[in-house]
């Protein structure tokens, strides 16, 4: 084939259907870093802890502890049968079985053999529970109780009167305004995990996509890229790359841990949360499309990759700074924080979470959010596009932005 | 054929590239050379869109450059490098996606070229493993994919040892001969005098010089030598003459009347024998000094 037949061809093909540009970036920017062994051992490290949390929580809900409690006197026989009835009622995850012993020695001989886990025995009027070497919490709890009410029951008996009469009015019952007692531990647990999760991945895509910036200035390939295609779609290419990984790898977590917990005692709550955990992920995307600009700028400040600690330090502290306000402001300081981007990343899913917000708060939180990234998009595609090709140090976003192209 | 229109840029007060016009025409090497600081990079960088023009412009065809024109121009910058971590035949099926060309033909091209270069064993190997001559060679491959309608070189040959200066000259030269021009800068005068079809000489930001060799030759003086049997000094009388040497028995002197030189061969074949009688061509490194004096 001629040079210019080549030529032709090479023309027709790309009209036919061109892959965009920023296509091709953000494919290399995945495929690189899916190809990374410490990214991808990284995240599976970070999987298996989140699968190890769950495991254990669901090993914690549904371990049932059996114990074999002896008596040798008809008085303990009678409470100890009586917490063979009702241990399971007193705390769900404890079987008690009740045996008899002979005598006080041969029970006391069992304990020590291990035969058996416990022993029920009256010294004076006081009862005593004999174990070999400290009884277990919910034992002693499920012991304790029974004791207390038979007893309380046979005393009132003998006083010619009964328990309900003896303890009317005594009861204070716990009435939560909002939600219940269990469901707000879940929200606050969630919603700053949810918001660790965030700050977690900004940083970690954050620094990526400032690195694979700075990789491409310190190479010096970036001058045969920008002789062939627009600094912006550059741009463009690898913020949606790191985006695209970003998002994706949180999505796989959060869902790793939602199934997971909806295999715990949590699980009756999953379904109301799904909702918030999507407003989550759609905050997270606009929140990280926002602050990815910045890397990118911070990226391109730096000549070489020992700068890029120090260019990048703003943008941590920023990202640090989201994460701490959502995490503890409260009150009115809260319901106006999760309004100001990019603060409102975080702050806006929290309350979310914790079913503090309407889903037309969210709507005009996240448009305001997405307001600031198409500002810090164009902001930062100037200093971008001027610092990319300055490779003579390290450069201030004063002097990036004054330069000439 | 690429023109460059009065083109200007200023750094600040300094005027690093001053109204340079100059023409690359087609199916032959057109060289560029200059010293260190004389605008060679700031220009190419103009012609490929990397730097911004203050005056001027360049023409592709008779057009305007675009940027499309630009993705089909091969463009290998002084400053260059690639991924180090990256696998070399992924990366420049990378770039030569960037420039419009699809995966598949990219890399067969791309793997025949490395071929050439002894390299096709290691399209696997990240960029890292290579020797710094090696790397060389994989970046001009990425300026040969897709197959480029102009190619711009910024020192191609800083760093090569010789039989690597010898595989590029070849690629320059088929490059050349297929029709595609072919512009690149150097500071090896010998080199460019060896390889050039034109040559277009820069100092201080402007164009001092431009031409075919013999074009530039023509323009210094015509000079000869004589040796003779006996003293020389008398030369210096002979009229239509500039003596630049007269030592001994040898003379070194410019025509500057036509005809002269043969009043002197006459003049010298009747006062004894000639030795030597010879015409002095400059070596294009003195016409370098001459033209950027």
């Amino acid at each position: 084939m001629s040079t210019q037949e080549q030529e032709r061809t090479q023309v027709q093909r790309a009209g036919a259907r061109r892959t965009p540009v920023w296509a091709v970036v953000a494919a290399r920017e995945v495929s690189v870093k899916l190809r990374d062994r410490t990214f991808v051992l990284g995240s599976l490290s970070t999987l298996v802890v989140i699968l190890g949390l769950v495991g254990l929580q669901v090993w914690l809900d549904s371990r049932t502890d059996s114990y074999q409690v002896a008596s040798s006197s008809a008085g303990a026989q009678v409470l100890v049968e009586a917490a063979e009835e009702q241990a399971a009622e007193i705390d769900e995850n404890v079987e008690l079985s009740a045996v008899t012993e002979a005598d006080d020695d041969a029970a006391r001989a069992a304990v020590q053999e291990e035969e058996i886990d416990a022993w029920l025995t009256q010294d004076g009027d006081d009862w005593v529970l004999v174990t070999r070497d400290g009884a277990d919490r919910s034992l002693q709890t499920v012991i304790e109780s029974v004791v207390r009410s038979e007893m309380l029951a046979a005393n009132a008996a003998s006083a010619g009167t009964s328990v309900e009469e003896l303890t009317e009015g005594t009861t204070v019952t716990v009435e939560q305004l909002e939600g219940d007692a269990e469901l707000s531990t879940l929200q606050d647990i969630l919603g700053f995990g949810l918001a660790f999760l965030f700050y977690l991945a900004s940083i970690i895509f954050g620094m990526t996509l400032a690195q694979s910036v700075t990789e491409e200035k310190q190479s010096r390939i970036v001058e045969m890229i920008a002789a062939a295609v627009p600094l912006r779609e550059l741009l463009a290419g690898k913020v949606v790359g790191n985006t695209v990984l970003a998002v994706g790898q949180m999505a796989v977590y959060v869902a790793v841990g939602m199934v997971g917990l909806s295999l715990t005692d949590y699980g009756t709550f999953i379904p109301g949360l799904t909702g918030d955990v999507a407003w989550f992920l759609a905050f997270f995307l606009v929140g990280f499309l926002a602050l990815s600009c910045l890397w990118a700028v911070a990226g391109a400040l730096a000549s070489r990759n020992e700068d890029l600690q120090s260019t990048a330090t703003p943008v941590t502290m920023l990202v640090l700074a989201i994460f701490l306000g959502s995490a503890f402001l409260d009150g009115t300081a809260e319901v106006v924080g999760s309004y100001v981007p990019p603060l409102s990343a975080v702050a806006m899913p929290v309350r979310l979470v914790k079913g503090d917000a309407a889903w037309w708060e969210a709507l005009i939180s996240l448009g305001l959010l997405a307001a600031l990234a198409a500002v810090l998009i164009l902001l930062a595609e100037r200093v971008y596009r001027r610092a990319l090709m300055q490779t003579g140090g390290k450069l201030s976003i004063r002097q990036a932005w004054k330069l000439e192209e | 054929m690429l023109e460059l229109n009065g083109l200007t840029r200023r750094f600040g007060d300094l005027v690093a590239v001053d109204d340079v016009s100059f023409s690359v025409p087609p199916g032959g090497l057109t060289g560029f050379v200059g010293g260190n600081g004389a605008g060679k990079t700031t220009t190419m960088r103009m012609v490929m869109g990397v730097l911004a023009m203050h005056a001027g412009d360049v023409r592709w065809h008779g057009h305007r450059v675009t940027a499309a024109d630009r993705r089909g121009f091969g463009y290998m910058p002084e400053e260059r490098g690639l991924y180090p971590k990256q696998p070399i035949a992924d990366q420049l099926v990378y770039l030569a996606r960037l420039r419009g060309m699809d995966a598949a033909p990219a890399r067969s091209q791309i793997v025949e070229l490395l071929d050439r270069f002894g390299l096709g064993e290691r399209v696997k190997e990240p960029l890292e493993k290579l020797s710094l001559g090696n790397q060389q060679r994989v970046q001009i491959v990425a300026a040969l994919v897709p197959q480029p309608r102009l190619l711009i070189l910024d020192e191609p040959f800083s760093g090569l040892d010789p039989t690597a200066i010898d595989a590029m000259t070849d690629l320059l030269r088929e490059q050349a001969d297929a029709g595609v021009p072919v512009v690149f800068s150097s500071h090896q005068l010998d080199l460019v005098d060896r390889l050039c079809d034109r040559l277009v000489v820069m100092a201080r930001g402007r164009v001092v010089a431009e031409g075919t060799a013999d074009q530039l030759r023509a323009g210094a003086p015509v000079r000869y030598r004589i040796r003779l049997g006996g003293d020389a000094g008398w030369v210096r009388e002979l009229p239509g003459l500039q003596v630049d040497d007269v030592a001994g028995t040898e003379a070194l002197v410019d025509v500057t009347a036509e005809g002269a030189e043969q009043e002197l061969l006459t003049r010298a074949m009747e006062r004894g024998p000639v030795h030597d009688f010879s015409r002095v061509v400059p070596r294009l490194s003195e016409i370098y000094r001459e033209v950027t004096a």
